[in-house]
């Protein structure tokens, strides 16, 4: 690999082009990845306190028998917002803040594909969670779960505000994954380092491509089915109300086929960051890097063939149950083969145990547990016991908080001294470690067996004498030890600001890009964008696999925000692209989307009318063609 | 790689430990069912077992995986962990045949699971034998409709079965999703609007007569949580003699015949597992006034011309024919009332009919006691429309007598 260090004239000069402009215009304005990469995590991080305060309210119910702390109205409003919350606000979100910030610095290029849709993309989502949460305000929160079945939703049962809200914030947020997931696909294939072909690209490129492409396919059916359910709660249309011909079973059906591949969505990437992390921490490539890239692969398409396992209880007929029981068995082989490559990279290798590793091995065994206990209700006439009750609580929290809150932790360990340029403490590492996983499993694995003593789900409180109250009591238990591990990370970091250690470039000694610039990296990331020839770029010399050459020369790009267009599989440089300025467009355009959802909501026509009008007002102002000259290159320059 | 001396010393024992633990949690879910009432390792019907057998598999393989697995990554980080002055570690890229076995590994113990799973599939939706007691569920929010159509009964959260014969409940729902499930029993299965589900099993011929809790296990609005129901196993005589009495109606006009009906066969009451009757406490800012004795003839007139009969079917008294509410003709005969939420006596059917939506949120039975403010609407009952404690007392009285 080739980092040559430019010129200081020439950073100085890159400074002046990539920098964000200072006041209140940039933060409005702003459209560098590594901001609105931050800005995803912190808002996703606020989201996550909030979704992990309800579920702390909950627990304090459920911790005796016979409690009414909280009315049923307001506990249910509570378990829909908690699910809502983690699903939507947090999981995915916290994975497009890491995909966001360290793409570009892990494929050699200055800025991800769209900078402008990547701001809409956040604005957006930022929008539609003011959106949803302002159902809380005014007392009106969903309440019908975070899978909203009908006719439970419909206006006849649920006259308020609370799924109106659900239907149009799903809506809302569906526009942000969307366009964000069409950015991370570009990216993928177009802003590559020459060189980094492929199969040399991080996996959590596998990853968040994987999950990007399932949420271009997936968020269509949540989309329809929300518009669907929207219609028949405002104009009274029928898709289905029973009484009038529609049908329960295809909310259902539309719901999970965008509901389980949203599994995925959420893990996918998380599986990348640990797949990128544990080769760090065993001091060797992961083995296996083809088999746990094709897995995520495989995993992505399966993902789409099991969505009828929510429904076995439904009473579908035999042949279709047996195929997707046989589905869902299948599924899990892939995550099998990722699990042993990751075991036999650190077999292979010289597991370092810093805190992030921790949260590796933690995952690790979660998976495991979240994986088997995910086969358990596979087979249809088992899963007719397990359905609906606290095993599938179980499960569910085993999956996202194994498969995505340990990863993220870890990542957070391992990333956030990339972005504040500060270690977190190695030491509190280790408790917030310990505190999650003791808490986590003191308080889901209780919940496989309330389930199997047959505790319902979504129950806002149970009568005595059933043996599920000291399982019930440690569950809450628990669940405040894994709250004060969160806690006390927040401790870490805030202190880490002020007090924690300069990082360096490299601090664990990682292989990848972004570890070869400084912490935090400058506005444009690389002064020379870098030519890759290997799997781990930093990692050449050791690995002995690539020969160091002098590189081509390579042209520092600095006539304005530009970076190399390569091709799609071998990274072939092809032209140089021009990269947009600030622009005030992506916040304007969600502003107005903001204004037409409420719009809908209120039911307030002439608003959702302004609304309409804006968003199409403003398009025409963003894609008004600019004066900009356009530099000629060896390679043909090109708007992105 | 692992040498023998070094294999002494494996993390193991702390997992052995672990799953030791987790098992003696698991090992007394077995037996005791009175500790356990709801438990779904104690099938007693043979589609219980069915799916018991298949979980066994299931945890015995899962065990053995999970055992596997997480003794592998501890052996891993502490076998090979870096210490000082370690040379650097190979820096091979993989190992295709390994690669291609842990593909195949997990693919074979699948195997295991899959052919019993599909095998089971298909056994337990056959139709339901031509003998079979048909039962038809209605679901309500937030209780159960019960019909008997051989026998022409219709009742309420309560079910009887006999021992031994098939039971084909034919499942429907009222208004929003539902799920009908007896954990001890078997598996649920949902009720959905406009599509009829059916579930079948054959409770145990062997063993003794006993009362299970039967739950909702779909989200269904506000009193989800307490959506219960009742299910009596009773020898085939007695479910004979329930039955005819369940379909006869309660006596027209007459008091002193009220008074006098002692009743078919009910599942005795001293035989009651403790779990049936809920200990729940009634709402604290409830309450009825004290030494007041209802008047059952009083209670039978004041009942044929309030707002009950609107909703409320006891069959033999023509004015009450309402299908809205739960059928009330030997509502006396019943242990609980509110859907497993409250015991069925003088205290809580009276607190019931003053203020049902404290008793139970959202229903829609109104809030019917004098000066009582409905939870749901916010307004005060006026003291002239409403029922005094000496109407509510009246009533009960003559509710206890459709035995």
């Amino acid at each position: 690999m080739a980092i040559t260090t430019a010129p200081t004239a020439s950073t100085d000069r890159l400074t002046t082009i990539w920098e964000t402009s200072p006041g209140l215009y940039g933060i409005l304005a702003s459209v560098d990845h590594k901001t609105i990469g931050k800005r995803y995590l912190v808002t996703a991080f606020v989201f996550f306190l909030l979704g992990g305060l309800e579920a702390a309210v909950m627990r304090w119910q459920l911790t005796r028998p016979d409690t009414h702390l909280l009315a049923p109205e307001v506990y249910n409003q509570l378990f829909t917002m908690h699910g809502v919350t983690m699903i939507f606000l947090f999981a995915s979100p916290i994975l497009s803040g890491f995909s966001n910030y360290l793409w570009p610095l892990m494929i050699g290029a200055r800025d991800m594909a769209f900078p402008r849709v990547n701001a809409l993309s956040y604005w957006t989502f930022l929008m539609s969670g003011i959106f949803l949460y302002s159902s809380v305000v005014i007392g009106q929160a969903p309440d019908g779960g975070w899978f909203a079945y009908v006719p439970m939703t419909e206006q006849a049962y649920s006259p308020g505000l609370n799924m109106d809200f659900y239907a149009l914030g799903m809506i809302f947020l569906a526009i942000s994954t969307t366009i964000g997931a069409i950015n991370f696909v570009v990216t993928f294939f177009k802003l590559r380092a020459p060189g980094m072909s492929v199969n040399r690209v991080p996996i959590i490129l596998w990853g968040t491509l994987s999950a990007s492409i399932m949420i271009v396919f997936a968020a269509p059916a949540l989309t329809a089915s929300c518009i669907l359910l929207y219609f028949d709660r405002r104009f009274g249309m029928h898709f289905f109300d029973a009484a009038n011909g529609g049908h329960p079973l295809l909310w259902q059906h539309l719901f999970w086929m965008f509901g389980h591949p949203w599994v995925y969505i959420v893990v996918l990437p998380a599986i990348g960051l640990a797949s990128d992390m544990i080769p760090t921490f065993a001091r060797r490539p992961l083995a296996g890097y083809t088999f746990v890239a094709l897995s995520t692969i495989t995993t992505a398409i399966l993902g789409f063939g099991v969505w009828v396992h929510h429904m076995f209880a439904t009473g579908l007929p035999q042949l279709a149950t047996t195929f997707f029981s046989a589905a869902s068995m299948m599924i899990t082989i892939p995550s099998g083969v990722a699990i042993l490559a990751w075991i036999a990279t650190l077999w292979y290798g010289r597991p370092v145990l810093k805190t992030p590793l921790l949260f590796m091995a933690g995952f690790i065994v979660l998976f495991v547990i979240g994986g088997l206990n995910g086969v358990m209700t596979a087979p249809v006439p088992f899963d007719w016991q397990l359905t609906d009750s606290y095993f599938i609580v179980a499960h569910i929290h085993y999956v996202l908080v194994g498969i995505n809150v340990f990863p993220v932790f870890g990542a957070f360990y391992y990333w956030l001294p990339k972005m504040t340029g500060h270690m977190l403490s190695e030491r509190l590492g280790r408790w917030v470690f310990a505190l999650m996983f003791v808490g986590g499993n003191l308080a889901f694995f209780p919940m496989h067996i309330a389930g199997m003593l047959g505790m319902p789900r979504r129950i806002y409180t149970y009568q005595a004498g059933l043996g599920w109250d000291t399982v019930n009591l440690i569950t809450t238990v628990g669940a405040y030890v894994f709250a004060v591990g969160v806690g006390l990370f927040l401790v870490d970091f805030f202190r880490s600001l002020r007090h924690g250690p300069l990082a360096g470039n490299n601090p664990w000694d990682g292989s990848t890009l972004e570890w070869s610039v400084s912490s935090p990296p400058p506005s444009y990331n690389f002064a020379v964008l870098p030519t890759v020839r290997s799997r781990y770029p930093l990692w050449e010399d050791r690995l002995g696999e690539a020969p160091r050459g002098g590189g081509a020369a390579v042209p520092v790009l600095d006539d304005g925000r530009e970076t190399f267009g390569t091709s799609a599989l071998d990274s072939d440089p092809e032209e140089v692209l021009r990269m947009p300025d600030d622009s005030l467009w992506p916040v304007l355009v969600s502003l107005a989307l903001l204004i037409l959802f409420y719009g809908l909501l209120l039911s307030l026509w002439w608003m959702a009318i302004v609304g309409v009008t804006g968003v199409m007002v403003l398009m025409v102002g963003w894609f008004w063609p600019s004066r900009i000259p356009t530099r000629e290159t060896a390679l043909s320059p090109r708007e992105p | 790689m692992p040498d023998a001396h070094r294999l002494k010393r494996l993390p193991i024992p702390a997992i052995v430990r672990r799953t030791a633990a987790a098992a003696a949690l698991l090992l007394p879910l077995a037996g005791c069912t009175d500790y356990y009432p709801n438990s779904t390792l104690t099938p007693h019907s043979e589609f219980g077992r069915a799916i018991d057998h298949l979980w066994r598999i299931e945890l015995n393989l899962g065990t053995v995986v999970f055992i596997v697995v997480e003794a592998l990554l501890l052996y891993t980080l502490i076998r090979f962990r870096e210490r000082p002055g370690q040379p650097s570690p190979e820096p091979v890229h993989g190992n295709t045949t390994l690669e291609i076995l842990w593909t195949g590994i997990p693919i074979i113990v699948l195997f295991f699971i899959a052919v019993p799973t599909i095998r089971t599939i298909f056994e337990t939706q056959r139709k339901a034998p031509a003998n079979a007691l048909e039962v038809d569920v209605y679901g309500h929010q937030w209780w159960w409709e019960f019909q008997y159509p051989q026998y022409h009964v219709t009742t309420a959260n309560e079910l009887y079965l006999p021992l031994g014969r098939p039971v084909n409940f034919v499942l429907r729902s009222k208004d929003v999703l539902h799920s009908f499930w007896i954990p001890e029993l078997g598996g649920k299965r949902d009720l959905i609007t406009n599509h009829t589900n059916y579930l079948w099993f054959t409770p145990d011929s062997g063993m003794a007569p006993n009362a299970w809790n039967g739950e909702c296990a779909e989200y269904c609005g506000t009193s989800h949580g307490v959506m219960h129901f009742r299910v009596f196993t009773v020898a085939p005589s007695d479910f004979e003699q329930w039955a005819a009495h369940q379909a006869h109606p309660s006596h027209p006009d007459s008091t002193t015949a009220l008074a006098t009906d002692t009743g078919g066969y009910r599942f005795p009451a001293a035989k009651l597992p403790e779990y049936v009757i809920p200990a729940t406490p009634a709402p604290a800012n409830l309450s009825f006034a004290s030494g007041v004795a209802g008047d059952a003839a009083r209670g039978r007139k004041l009942y044929s011309s309030s707002a009950c009969i609107g909703c409320h079917m006891v069959r033999g008294n023509p004015m009450s024919v309402g299908i809205i509410g739960p059928d009330l003709t030997h509502i006396a005969s019943r242990y609980t009332i509110g859907a497993g939420r409250y015991p069925n006596d003088t205290t809580h059917l009276r607190l019931w009919i003053k203020n049902a939506r404290l008793m139970k949120p959202g229903v829609i039975m109104p809030t019917l006691g004098a000066n009582q403010v409905d939870p749901i609407t916010h307004s005060r009952v006026p003291a002239a429309a409403g029922l005094t404690d000496q109407q509510i007392a009246d009533i009960v009285a003559y509710l206890q007598q459709l035995r």
